[in-house]
Formats: C-alpha cells, structure tokens, sequence
C-alpha cells in the first residue's frame, strides 16, 4: 500500500473517524473544534486535488487498493477502491465542494454543532468512497452513507415544513435507490460475473449475450431508479423542496455532490454496459430532459424566493446531462461529466452565496433584498460571477459541458429537435438568474433592508467566508479557462469504455447530418 | 508572432485580475493601469499590424478535445482582423484616455476600468479569432463585460433594468448562432474559418441558407438589428464613454465583423433578407431619433441606423465596404459620443438637449469637434462619412434600386435628427442653469476628442490607410470607383444632407423647451416616438405570457406531480393502511369474525367451488 491509496483510503476514513469525534462530543473547546473541523474536512480535499494532480490516465483504474477477504468474497464482493479518468474530476470535485461545505458549517453557528459537524463528516466520507470505489457494491453502500444523514439533518436543522420534506425526501430517495439496487442485482444475476465490479462486470457482459428484451428491462430500471435521484422530470419534486429546506452545507453537497450519483451509475455502468438498450430508452431519457429543461426552468422564472430559484436552476441543468447521456455518443457523454464537475461546483457555490445573503438580510424572498449591492459589494460580485457560471457563460466551466452537450445534440439529425428546444434553455436560466441578481443587489435599497441594516451592521464578505467561495470559484474558472485540465482524462476513459457506443450510434443513426451525406462524408467525418 | 498575440490579449485580463484583487479601493492607481495596459495594446497592436509580412498570419493550439471533437485557440490575423485591431486598439485608448477626466470623481473606478480591461480582452479575443467556436466564447464574453459597464450605476432601476434587458436580447441572439455553430459543423466538419473557406464550393440549398441564417442570429443580437434592436438605446443607462467605446464604436460592430469572416457561407436568399433587414432598420431607427430628447438615445439610435448601412452593404455584396463604413462609423461616432460625454459631464449628468442650448459658446472644442462628426456622419462631401456612405448608396444604386430608396431617405434624415441634435444642443440660447454654467473640459477629455476628428476628417481618403489596414478594402472600393452613375451620386449624397441641413435649420435652429416638430406635426410625432410598441410587445410577451405561463407551470407541478403524483401515491397507501387497520380493532370477538370468515374462505377454496 503506497502513499497515494492511503490517500484515497484515508480520505474515506478520516471524515469517519472525524465524524465518531464529533458525535461523543469532542473537542470541547470550541477553537480546537474549529481547527480539528478544517483538518477533518481539508483532509478529502487535499487528498483529492493530490491524487487529480498525480493521476495517470493509464488504462483504466489508478491508485487500486484491492481487499478481498472481508467474508463477503464468496458473493462477489470485495472492498476495491481506484480512480478512472472520469471519477477522478469528480472525487477532486467532491473533495473540494465538501471542504468548502465543511468550512461553511464551521461558522455556521448552529445549534448543537458537533452533531450538524459529525453527520455532514459521515456524508461526506461516503461521497468520496462512492466516487473512489470499484465495487459496485460499495460503490451503492456509500451512496447510502451519505444519503441517511442528509434525511436527519434536514429534519433537524432545516427550515419550513422540515420534518414532512425530510419525510418526503426519505421515502422518494429510498425508492429511487431501491429500483437502481434491482437493476444493479438484475446486472449481476444475469450475467453472473465472478466479482461485482466495473471492470469484471464488463468483461462477463462481453461473453454473455443478453436478450434485448432483458437488457431493456434492467435498463428501464437502472434509468428510473438513478433519474429519481438526480431529479429526472417528473420525479423532480422532492429536489426543490428538499433543497429549499435543507440546511446550506447539506444542500451543497446534495445537490452538488451526491445528485451526481445517479448520473455517474448512469455512466459507468448502464450505458457501457447495455449499449443497445441505452440507445432505445434513449429518446425517452430525451424527453423527460426537456422537461428538465423547459417546465422546470419556467417553474424556476416563477420563483420569488433565491434559495428555491436556485434549486429549481439546478434541476433545471440536469436535464442539460441527461441529454448528454442520451445522445449516447462519446462527446456527449464526455460534456455530461464535464457539466457534472462544474455544476457540482457551481451550485454548490450559489448555496453558499444564498446562505451569506441570508445572515446579511434575514430573507431569501428577493424582493425583500433589493439594493444589496451597495453594502455588499464582493457578495454582489460572487453572486454575479456564479450566477453567470450557473447559465454557462465561458469562462467558466459549465460553458464546455453545455456546449459539448448542444454540439453532441448536431450530430444525429433525430436530435435537432432536442437541440432547439434545449438550446431555448440558455435563455431561460439568463433570465431567471439575472433576474435575481437584479432584485437582490441592483435598485434602490428595500425598506425591508433599511430595517435589517439599522438592526446590525450589515458587512461585506468576512474571510472565513471567502476561503470557501473563492476556492470553489477558482476551480470553475479554472475549468473554464483550460477546460484540457480535465477533459484529457475524461475523453480517455470514456474513449476506452464507449467505443462501442459509437458502432450502434452509427449503424443505428440514419442519414448523418443535415446536408446531403456525400458531402459530409468527403469532408473527412469528425468523429472518426 | 504568437507571443506577441497572446500577450495582447491577455494583457487587459491580467490588468483585469490585478484590480479586482489588490486595487479594489484604489481608484487612481486602477484607472491609470488600465490606461497604461489599453497604450500597451495599442503598441502592442501596432507592432503586430506592422511588423509583419504576411498577409494571413494563423496559429492554434488544442485548447479543448472531446470524443473526436476537437476546438482550438487560435489566431487569424488578415485583412479584415488587422483593420478591426487597429480600430479597437486605437479608439479603445482614446476612449480610455476620455474616461480618466469623466470618471475622475466616481468613486467606483476600480469596478469601471475592470470591466474596460475585461472588454478590450474579449474584444480583442473576437478580432483574433480563427474559429466559430473561439468567436462564440469571446462573443459572450463581451456580452457579459457590456452587462457589468452598462450596470455601473446599478443602483438607479433603469440601469438595472438595461443591463438585464442587453444580456438577454443578446442571448436571444446567441441562441441561433449557437445552433448555427452546431449546424456548420456537422456539415462541414469544422468550424475554423480557414478551413470553412477552403470548402468553398457549397451547393446553396436550403440548409445552408438556415444556417447562415442562424449564424446571422448572432449579429442580430450583438448590432442590434430588428427585432432585438430594444436593447441598444436602454443600454446607455450606462457611462458615457461606455457607450462610445461599447455600444457604438466597437462591440456592436462585431456583428458585422462576424458576417464578414463568415461571408462565404451566405447564399442569395440569406443575403437579400440581411440587406432589407438593415435597410430597414436604417430607416426605422432613424425615425426614432428624430424624436429623441436624451443626447445618448439619439446617438444610440443613429448607431442602430449606421449598422443598417454595414448590414445593407454587406448584404448587398460588399463586405469591404461594410468594413470601410465601420471603420469611419467607428471615428465620428466614437467622437460623438464622447462629445456627448463632455457634454453631459459639464452640464452635471443633464441628458436632455432641450436643457442645453448655447454651448457653443461655453465649450468651443467639443462644439466644433462634435460638428465635425456631425457633418461626417450626414454625408458632407469630402469627410469620412461622405465616402464610405456613398459608397454604399451608390452600391444600392447599382444592384438594387428598392434597397437604394429605403437608404437614400434614411440618409436625407440622418443629417436632418444630426443637424436637430446639434443645433438644439449648441446654439440658440440655454435654457437651464446647468447649461449656463457649463465649462469646457480638460485637455484629457478634449484631446481624444481633437484627434477623433481630425480622423473623421480624413479617414475617408482611402490613401490615408497604410496597405496592411486597407488591404481588405482594396477589392470592393475599387469596384466601387468603376461602377457608373458616379456622378449622379455625388448630386445625390450633396442633396441628401443639404435638406436636411435647410430643414433642421428650419424648425430647430431656435427653440423653447419643447419639440417644434411635435407642435408642428404632432401625429407624425407621435408614430415615432411609439418605436412602433416593439418595447410594448415585448413587455407585454414577458408580463402577459412569460411570467403568467411560468407560474401556471409552478401551479401545475405543485398540483399533479407535487400533490396527484407524489401526494396521492402516499394517500394511497395510507388508505390502504387505514382499511388494514380497521381489521385490527383489538376487539376478541371482532378477531373471531375475521378467523371464522378466512376459515371459510379457506374451507370453500379447498372444496375447489372458485375453480
């Protein structure tokens, strides 16, 4: 075991034992908590930006930690941790959303803080273990780590109606999650590989030929189940209210971090693995998106509150990786991860700025807000910058997933149809964001503020506040900038996995393009 | 080559990053950075125009790659790129060098010259350009530094309301030219300009023709043209100099510099309905200035009509020319508006010329340099406007006789709503005590404005350009010298701002604080100063059937998914618990009717009476 998969474990395994401190109630002194808190959450994240940084796009997995004899190997099942090109982006993503929620529940302030700080520890140990896992029955257990303490914490520390959401939540997420267990369970029964993890999972299904109408079938659930947990409309409810109530760190990582669960199932297993059946469900998967797109992103115009007009965008821009993935084509698929890394990153920070705002004015209705700006003007100036990120102006690197996304959308002349009405989209989430950063900080001051300032001293941005905001805002714009820093290694891997995705697409997709199909095929076809 | 191009570029963004982290409260200290990094450009774009032989000049690098699909970042330095650089980089200084005297007492400076470093940035990443992709970037870039310029003074509700109105009518538009992106390459396999060149022989069909048509959605939207045009005159909410550097000299030019890199693709269809749309907006636009008060809402919808012109010309097969009138438009209008600003920045931000008068006297150099732009922009013979524009016209003249009347009366109310303009604001007597104390301004705001116009003077003269500015122009205005009907023209165009001159004279030469046209003629008056309701129709679009439609939709979700759905499968059960309840009621003898009716459903079933 060398020094990077102990970095890999350790990033599992210091959020736990962290979180085993907090729950029996130490540290005491509230100095030393704050510090312990910095290196129990720092920890993933420095061990995530390491291991991105060292990452080797070999074939396949890096930095393998293999374990086998935990009694369940009879099963399949082993403890096998590693990164690939596509959930290395995503473990660094994690870690860096999960420092930054860990800093913002530092200063939280809240009530019984060891066990807001212990619960979000557990959460977060999970979400690095479901991106670092091979297994694919770790890989769903800690899903399932993460998934629990979001449930209490929104029943204790949420905010209107928290105990009936936390119960909606609880019940609508299992459900999701059990139907993706039956399509998980139906992969493996069927094709009876000898351990249940991607690789091996993979090579059975190579020699295993599976009725089409089997494959379909255990497609359609493995779909329903990961879409009811990134939100897929119409199972898109519990999303919006559950974020609405939840409080900020927890909305950050769920919405940022652990939504992506499903999409990544969606990608690593489902589609390579049933290829032909992902191509059928795919106009399905396409419709129910620009429901994503269209109603949910009206849905999010109508909003009057910033917190819920934030998780409704974020609903909103699923749908965006969806299409990705039902265009089943490598570029589409690629662009979806990229979304999926700077919309992990992006909404998280809109949660954030939406919890500083709040402390400032005591709202989150907008109209209440107007004229932030003046008082605020860093606020006033992350608030803009994210917005803009989450609405995928360049620079920042929701613009590469989305337009790898549209473009993937060009390639089948079945797909324009998506592509107009998805591409409707970036006008919608302009305005609903730019609507809201201009009755929050733009305009003459609200009466409602006047009354806010009066009470305290309303101030910019502190420091503490800062560190989270501005290091998740340097990695979009990183992504932004030099969008090869991930892209080289997600294109590997996804290269590597989905070559046969291209032969369907190519035999199954009628005339290419628009134009005439001479003219497109002399002038040497892209994709090949 | 390379470096040089690189550093120019991210020059203003560097200059950009450093305010934004260490000069946020430092006005003096940023405003002279970004003045310097705007020298620095223009050095450093002088240097590249110059110093280099080649006549095409193109670089790239991977910059993103994705499942087969690869973008560069790259660079295309020809003709057209080397004349656009040097506008930018020349007016873009000037205009820096103006906002140090009109900014002087801002206290938002840092945020200011930021956001003009973050646009000389995507500005100059637009010129360079060698691909669609790169352009798009750059493109929405500009957008979003035009949004934060025209938000300066955020906290007035117009100026909110602009900024939002400006981000999204561009979007609009950036919402076909990203289709058209997606659509050109997956026809062509490419989007790099040299290469779609290089595929010159399109069969124009149909596809081509919307995909032009999309592409041209994005010049749409960045110049204004019908029917995004609403943005343009609310976006001068924003400063002054702002409004000459972005919303006339240079950002909304680049729509016309993107249907110049992209001319090959148009076919004859896509062509003919550019040149009507910019005919028309040529006229339309200015009927709307006829009617303005606000100084800058004049000049903006003058800028509206002038892109008309590019529009047409370019339309009508003449992208040189286009290129040409951009050129000098970039000159007297930039000059304008920052005459305009010296104006407004010694009546104390007073914006309605009927609350000028008599400033001829007060502030001579800005009177004289600002009738120089005026009688450039009207046509006068032998200033820049009068060749570039006639050159047009006599282009319409020649190819299309309808598109020719629609620009000719334009031009005839050009010079008349200049003339008003000019005459209201600087003769006659003033007519508010903010007028009446103005004073000229200082050399750092007169000077831009003296060399401004001695380019409005001369740049017209074709000679005036050294052959690495001009080369572009060379091929469409020396056909221009041989078509026929020379001379007729120049009777035309000197008849064109000669009414109008005779006419402003007329009605505008002394007024009181109100229109004479509108006391004169007031129906006519009223029809213009309508706009025609597009404002009306688009408001009306968002309060009546945007916003209503989203909060049916947020009604919708809450009632069928939210409540039937979602809801209703929880009623469900708990209606299925509530009658399995009912079973256990805790009561023996109601156990003992429940056993004695499962031992007879047994009973019967074993007996086979279901079968």
């Amino acid at each position: 075991m060398n020094f990077d998969t102990l970095l890999l474990l350790g990033s599992i395994i210091i959020p736990v034992i962290g979180s085993l401190m907090f729950f029996l109630g130490y540290p005491k002194n509230d100095d030393l908590l704050k510090k312990v808190g910095y290196l129990i959450f720092g920890f993933p994240f420095l061990a995530g930006v390491i291991l991105f940084l060292k990452f080797e796009s070999s074939d396949g997995y890096c930095f393998e930690l293999l374990y086998d004899r935990m009694g369940l190997q009879e099963l399949g099942i082993t403890f096998h941790l590693g990164l690939n090109g596509v959930s290395s982006p995503l473990f660094a993503m994690a870690g860096i959303v999960g420092f930054g929620a860990g800093l913002a529940a530092i200063h939280s302030g809240n009530e019984r803080l060891h066990l807001y700080l212990g619960l979000l520890a557990f959460m977060l140990s999970g979400l690095m273990g479901l991106f670092a896992s091979v297994d694919l029955f770790f890989y769903y257990l800690f899903h399932e780590f993460a998934l629990i303490p979001t449930f209490i914490m929104i029943g204790i520390w949420g905010g209107r109606d928290r105990r009936s959401i936390a119960l909606e939540i609880t019940i609508y997420l299992t459900l999701g999650a059990l139907i993706s267990l039956g399509g998980l369970v139906a992969l493996n029964v069927l094709v009876d590989a000898p351990k249940f993890d991607f690789p091996h999972l993979s090579s059975a299904l190579a020699e295993v030929a599976i009725l089409d109408s089997t494959a379909q079938k255990v497609f359609g659930l493995l779909l329903f189940g990961f879409g009811i947990l990134v939100a897929l409309f119409p199972f898109h409810t519990w999303a919006a209210r559950g974020y609405d109530a939840a409080p900020t760190s927890v909305s950050m990582l769920h919405a940022g971090v652990l939504k992506k669960f499903g999409l990544y199932g969606l990608i690593q297993i489902a589609v390579p693995l049933l290829p032909d059946a992902a191509f059928s469900w795919s106009p399905w998967l396409m419709w129910l998106a620009l429901g994503n797109i269209l109603l949910v992103g009206m849905v999010a115009v109508a909003q009057t509150s910033f917190k819920s007009m934030i998780s409704y965008g974020s609903v909103m821009h699923m749908g965006y990786c969806f299409l990705g993935i039902g265009a089943c084509s490598t570029l589409g698929i690629g662009s979806a991860v990229m979304l999926m890394c700077a919309h992990g990153l992006s909404v998280a920070l809109m949660f954030l700025l939406a919890s500083y705002t709040y402390k400032r004015t005591n709202t989150f209705e907008m109209s209440e807000m107007g004229g932030l700006g003046e008082r605020t003007p860093l606020l006033a100036c992350f608030c803009i910058a994210a917005t803009l990120a989450t609405i995928g102006l360049p620079g920042f690197g929701n613009f590469w997933g989305e337009f790898g996304i549209f473009l993937s959308l060009g390639e089948s002349s079945n797909h324009l149809t998506f592509l107009i009405i998805a591409a409707l989209g970036i006008i919608l989430s302009a305005i609903f964001g730019l609507r809201a950063v201009s009755r929050i900080f733009f305009g003459e001051e609200s009466k409602e503020l006047s009354i806010e300032v009066e009470k305290s001293k309303l101030t910019d941005l502190t420091k503490t506040e800062l560190l989270p905001a501005s290091l998740i805002l340097s990695a979009l714009l990183l992504i932004g900038f030099w969008p090869q820093s991930i892209s080289t290694r997600i294109d590997q891997e996804i290269d590597r996995r989905y070559s046969s995705l291209d032969g369907i697409m190519s035999q199954g997709r009628p005339a290419c393009c628009p134009v005439d199909d001479v003219q497109s095929n002399e002038n040497s076809n892209p994709t090949e | 080559m390379v470096v040089l191009a690189l550093s120019m570029l991210f020059l203003p963004l560097l200059s950009a990053l450093v305010t934004l982290f260490f000069l946020r409260k430092k006005g003096n200290i940023a405003s002279l950075l970004s003045v310097s990094t705007a020298g620095g450009i223009l050095v450093l774009a002088l240097v590249l125009i110059f110093n280099f032989e080649d006549d095409v000049m193109s670089w790239d690098a991977t910059w993103f790659s994705m499942g087969g699909w690869e973008l560069r970042f790259g660079f295309l330095i020809d003709g057209p790129a080397r004349l656009l650089l040097f506008v930018v980089a020349f007016v873009g200084f000037l205009i820096h060098l103006f906002s140090l005297g009109y900014m002087e007492k801002d206290p938002a400076r840092p945020r200011y010259f930021g956001g003009l470093s973050i646009f000389m940035f995507s500005m100059l990443g637009i010129t360079l350009a060698d691909n669609l992709i790169m352009i798009f970037v750059f493109w929405e870039l500009v957008g979003f530094s035009s949004y934060l310029l025209i938000a300066h003074y955020f906290k007035t509700d117009e100026a909110a309301k602009a900024s939002r109105k400006a981000f999204i009518a561009n979007r609009v538009g950036d919402f076909g030219f990203l289709i058209g992106i997606v659509l050109t390459y997956w026809s062509f396999g490419t989007v790099n300009l040299i290469e779609l060149a290089d595929l010159a022989d399109f069969s124009p069909n149909l596809t081509t023709t919307i995909l032009c048509l999309a592409l041209a959605c994005g010049f749409i939207g960045k110049s204004a043209q019908f029917p995004l045009h609403v943005w343009l005159p609310d976006a001068m909410a924003g400063p002054t100099p702002v409004s000459a550097l972005i919303h006339a000299a240079t950002m909304v030019a680049a729509g016309i510099y993107l249907l110049l890199r992209i001319d090959f693709l148009f076919t004859e269809e896509a062509l003919s309905l550019i040149a009507l749309l910019g005919a028309v907006m040529g006229l339309y636009a200015g009927f709307c200035a006829l009617v303005q008060k606000d100084i800058k809402k004049i000049l903006a919808y003058s800028t509206l009509s002038q892109l008309g012109y590019m529009a047409a010309a370019f339309g009508l097969g003449a992208p040189g020319v286009a290129l040409f009138h951009l050129t000098t438009h970039a000159f007297f209008k930039a000059l304008m508006f920052l005459g305009s600003g010296s104006v407004i920045h010694s009546c104390h931000h007073e914006q309605d010329i009927f609350n000028y008068g008599g400033l001829r006297q007060r502030m001579p150099i800005t009177a004289l340099t600002f009738l120089i732009g005026v009688l450039a922009i009207s046509g006068v013979n032998f200033l820049s406007g009068y060749f570039s524009k006639d050159a047009i016209l006599l282009w319409a003249y020649n190819f299309n006789l309808p598109i020719f009347i629609i620009l000719y009366s334009g031009a005839v109310l050009t010079s008349v709503y200049m003339f008003r303009l000019y005459f209201i604001t600087f003769e006659g007597y003033s007519r508010s005590e903010n007028a009446k104390h103005a004073k000229e301004n200082s050399i750092l705001m007169t000077g831009p404005l003296v060399i401004l116009a001695l380019l409005s003077i001369f740049g017209g003269y074709f000679s005036f350009y050294p052959n690495r500015l001009g080369s572009y122009l060379v091929a469409d205005l020396s056909t221009v010298s041989s078509l026929p009907n020379h001379m007729w023209m120049v009777v035309l165009g000197t008849a064109a701002w000669i009414i109008g001159l005779v006419f402003a004279r007329s009605f505008y030469w002394k007024v009181e604080s109100t229109d004479p046209l509108a006391v004169r003629f007031p129906t006519f008056f009223e029809i213009c100063k309508s706009k025609l309701f597009f404002d009306e129709l688009y408001r009306f679009y968002i309060n009546k059937i945007q916003d209503p439609a989203a909060r049916f939709l947020e009604v919708m979700e809450l009632l069928f998914i939210s409540g039937l759905m979602v809801r209703g499968a929880a009623g469900m059960t708990a209606l299925f618990s509530l009658l399995a309840k009912a079973c256990y009621v805790g009561k023996i003898h109601a156990y003992a009717f429940w056993f004695l009716i499962g031992t007879l459903g047994f009973l019967i079933y074993s007996a086979g009476l279901f079968e």
